[in-house]
């Protein structure tokens, strides 16, 4: 794979995957934020739950489904690791919930700095409850990772580009149409931009906030579960895996502007793609390219490339 | 050249007199170098004082700390030096103790956060004597702080080469047992030769940790193998710890194709690494050669090193050579490693931890056997300068200028399914004489005196 097209294409699509990664994480993060006005710093815990776990119901499934044979055996493989992902990402509600109501609903009235410091202690919480249940080393699920990328997809145009990471941007797609489609085409979703938009009108015409609040804090949770297993097939679960994630997230909705899923969207994909050109023509640039953008933004349009949540979501 | 049979040496075939003149004579040397078997019959009369010194030597137990990574991605590595020490601790207390009366106890901290608050700790507490760490981060930062406390550290790892060349360039205090990154870096850059050709390398990459460590050896790397070979650098790319995506730098290399990639990535980078370039057929376009990569023998799966092309180093230990077989204290210690918990096979890293404490222990017996008393800090340091000893490895020796030096091994990194685990094969074997500058003389010096 000497040709430069060919190199330029496939490290595009690197960027591309790595971006919607990033997206299904800073989603949640700048959900939660734009409609609770609240910056979660156990985020990033969340979504390294959401790996460890998904390892656990990767086993599980992929035990029943067993390793992809033929056309038909590999949709129905693909179709085993999507449920994985979604059941995986389903515990996440519950734990997100639980937050909401029992620690996070006691203190919106407060200053910020005591949901920072509320937070942060729940990071540490979640550190220590990980460590607990699934110990001090790293885990891996091995069956995923190589038996999706056994299924041909890019070889088919003559491009060699692993299957997987096929695999992870048409979820992102579907993650990204998704979650628009919620926000601005169900009664539930136009509730909760409303209820950004302007809490005490909502209230007043009878929208239950506590019950929307709860809502969209289990979505954050939930999507950061999703994101976490589809994130852990070609690396690892570790105790320190949600610390990059988080810091990362903040870079894409600071870019794309706090609390907007569209900006989120478009930060998330401008990070991954122009760090993957940083690696390509200048590798040490890699670690400082996310945060150079960051700057520049700031520099540029301090509200972030798309403001706040508003109108649109 | 390199020497593909064990020798004498390696082997035990060496005489129970030079063994036991060698490491000290006492019953925790014995102990710690594996060969109670070589010992049984009547080694004992060759036994120094060491072992019995009464009542010159307090009773206390020996306070001692670790400085290790016990968790995450690193974790794969530190808790093999964390279970190397704690093994050559166990010898050590079973043998009745250091001077034959005082125990250690092994205090163990996670390196991962606040390593120098960590350390500062230890002293605090009053420990006696400190082993690690495994980051080179981590012992740049320590070093100057052992000068200033004159306690005695003996470093497991943390290999950056410019430790004693420019960090403290004359330690009293500081000490490090591990082959450092000079060495193993010559150590691949001669196995790439070996194994490919000079003449065959014309393109070369590099694949590393993005901090001191992964900086350093590739620095190193460069400069040995454009000696060697001539060869241009054609790509380098440096990933963060525990980065969990290197699908940007597998493209680039596949886009360049060099002959020889090198890589100093350890721990789970190593499998998170493998995994995505088999994915992407990087080995189609390659061959690694990496310092470290078999660190992560019991982490790396089966069906990510199914057709790979990669020779990895294991520093100055690896299990598999000698063959078990013909090296008792080798087959003692694989068998106690791997009823450990966390040890699929003892790595270079767990040979570090428990080599690091076996230096320190036959050191401080030696010097128990001299001075007929306990001695003091500065007297230990002084014992650990060119203090020769044996660790299942086989033979070791601590440098006068701090830094210890032992053959380096190297192999073809294939998975053994009856092992469980990764093993070397085909492995060939460097002296400390082909891979580490002259006493005195600095790593990056050496390299440039070298003929093209």
């Amino acid at each position: 794979m000497a040709g430069t097209l060919e190199t330029a294409l496939v490290q595009t699509l690197n960027g591309v995957q790595f971006g919607f990664i990033l997206f299904m994480i800073a989603s949640g993060l700048t959900v939660i934020l734009g409609i609770l006005d609240v910056l979660n710093l156990a985020h990033g815990e969340l979504f390294s739950i959401g790996a460890y776990a998904g390892i656990g119901v990767f086993g599980f499934v992929i035990g029943v489904v067993g390793p992809p044979s033929g056309v038909l055996g590999g949709v129905v493989f693909v179709l085993a690791v999507l449920v994985s992902v979604l059941l995986t990402a389903a515990l996440l509600l519950p734990v997100g919930t639980v937050f909401e109501a029992l620690f996070l609903r006691a203190i919106y009235d407060r200053d910020q700095v005591y949901q920072l410091v509320l937070t942060f202690a729940l990071l540490l919480i979640l550190l220590d409850v990980k460590k607990f249940v699934w110990g001090n080393t790293s885990l891996r699920t091995d069956a995923v990772y190589s038996a999706i990328n056994s299924i041909p997809t890019s070889e088919l145009v003559g491009l060699n580009y692993p299957t997987y990471n096929v695999f992870v941007i048409l979820v992102g797609i579907a993650v990204v149409a998704g979650l628009f489609w919620f926000f601005d085409r169900t009664k539930t979703g136009r509730i909760v931009r409303a209820t950004a938009i302007d809490r005490e009108m909502a209230t007043a015409i009878g929208v239950s906030t506590d019950r929307v609040f709860t809502l969209v804090f289990a979505l954050g949770a939930f999507l950061a579960g999703f994101a976490g297993a589809m994130a852990v097939p070609p690396t690892a679960a570790t105790l320190g895996m949600g610390t990059n994630p988080l810091v990362l997230s903040f870079v894409v909705i600071v870019i794309g502007g706090l609390g907007s899923l569209r900006g989120a969207f478009v930060g998330a994909l401008l990070v991954g793609v122009i760090r993957s050109w940083m690696i390509t023509l200048y590798p040490p640039g890699e670690i400082a390219a996310p945060f150079a953008i960051m700057a520049l933004i700031l520099l540029v349009k301090p509200e972030g490339l798309f403001g706040t949540w508003g109108e649109t979501a | 050249m390199k020497r593909t049979e064990p020798t004498e040496r390696d082997t035990g075939g060496i005489g129970r007199r030079r063994l036991l003149s060698a490491i000290g004579g006492s019953a925790v040397a014995a102990a710690l170098a594996g060969c109670s078997t070589l010992l049984s019959d009547g080694g004992g009369q060759q036994s120094g004082d060491g072992g019995d010194s009464g009542g010159s030597i307090p009773e206390e137990p020996i306070q001692a700390g670790l400085l290790t990574f016990t968790k995450g991605a690193p974790g794969v590595l530190g808790i093999q030096a964390q279970r190397g020490a704690e093994l050559a601790v166990q010898r050590i207390n079973e043998a009745g103790g250091i001077g034959g009366q005082r125990r250690i106890e092994l205090d163990v901290v996670d390196e991962g956060s606040n390593p120098l608050d960590s350390y500062n700790q230890f002293i605090e507490e009053g420990k006696e004597v400190t082993f690690g760490p495994i980051s080179s981060g981590t012992h740049s930062q320590i070093a100057p702080e052992v000068e200033k406390n004159e306690v005695v550290n003996v470093g497991t790892d943390g290999t950056v080469t410019t430790l004693y060349e420019e960090t403290v360039p004359d330690p009293t205090y500081s000490f490090r047992f591990q082959n450092y990154d000079i060495m193993e870096v010559v150590t691949m850059a001669r196995e790439a030769v070996e194994r490919i050709g000079a003449d065959e390398i014309e393109t070369v990459a590099g694949v590393n940790p993005g901090y001191s460590f992964g900086e350093d050896e590739m620095r190193v790397f460069k400069q040995a193998i454009t000696k060697l070979t001539g060869a241009e650098v054609v790509y380098e790319g440096f990933p963060e710890l525990g980065a969990s995506d290197m699908s940007n730098h597998i493209t680039s290399i596949n886009s360049e194709q060099p002959d020889v990639t090198f890589s100093s990535l350890w721990g789970g980078d190593v499998t998170t690494f493998v995994r995505q370039a088999s994915a992407n057929d990087m080995f189609d376009n390659t061959t690694v050669f990496g310092t470290t990569l078999y660190s992560a023998a019991g982490d790396v799966p089966a069906d990510a090193l199914a057709g790979t092309d990669i020779y990895s180093g294991s520093r100055n230990y690896y299990w598999g050579h000698p063959a078990l077989g013909n090296w008792q204290p080798g087959r003692e210690l694989f068998d106690a490693a791997t009823a450990q918990d966390g040890v699929t096979v003892p790595t270079a890293h767990y040979m570090s931890g428990y080599g690091a404490v076996t230096a320190w222990a036959t050191a401080v017996e030696k010097a128990i056997d001299l001075l007929g008393t306990y001695p003091s800090q500065g007297q230990i340091a002084q014992m650990l300068e060119g203090h020769g000893f044996f660790t299942p490895a086989g033979y070791h020796n601590m440098a006068e200028d701090h830094q210890g030096s032992s053959n380096s091994f190297a192999g073809a990194m294939v998975y053994d399914d009856d092992l469980g685990a990764a093993r070397l094969d085909d492995v060939n074997i460097y002296s400390a004489a082909e891979t580490a500058p002259p006493p005195g003389v600095a790593g990056s010096a050496w390299l440039d005196s070298w003929s093209s």
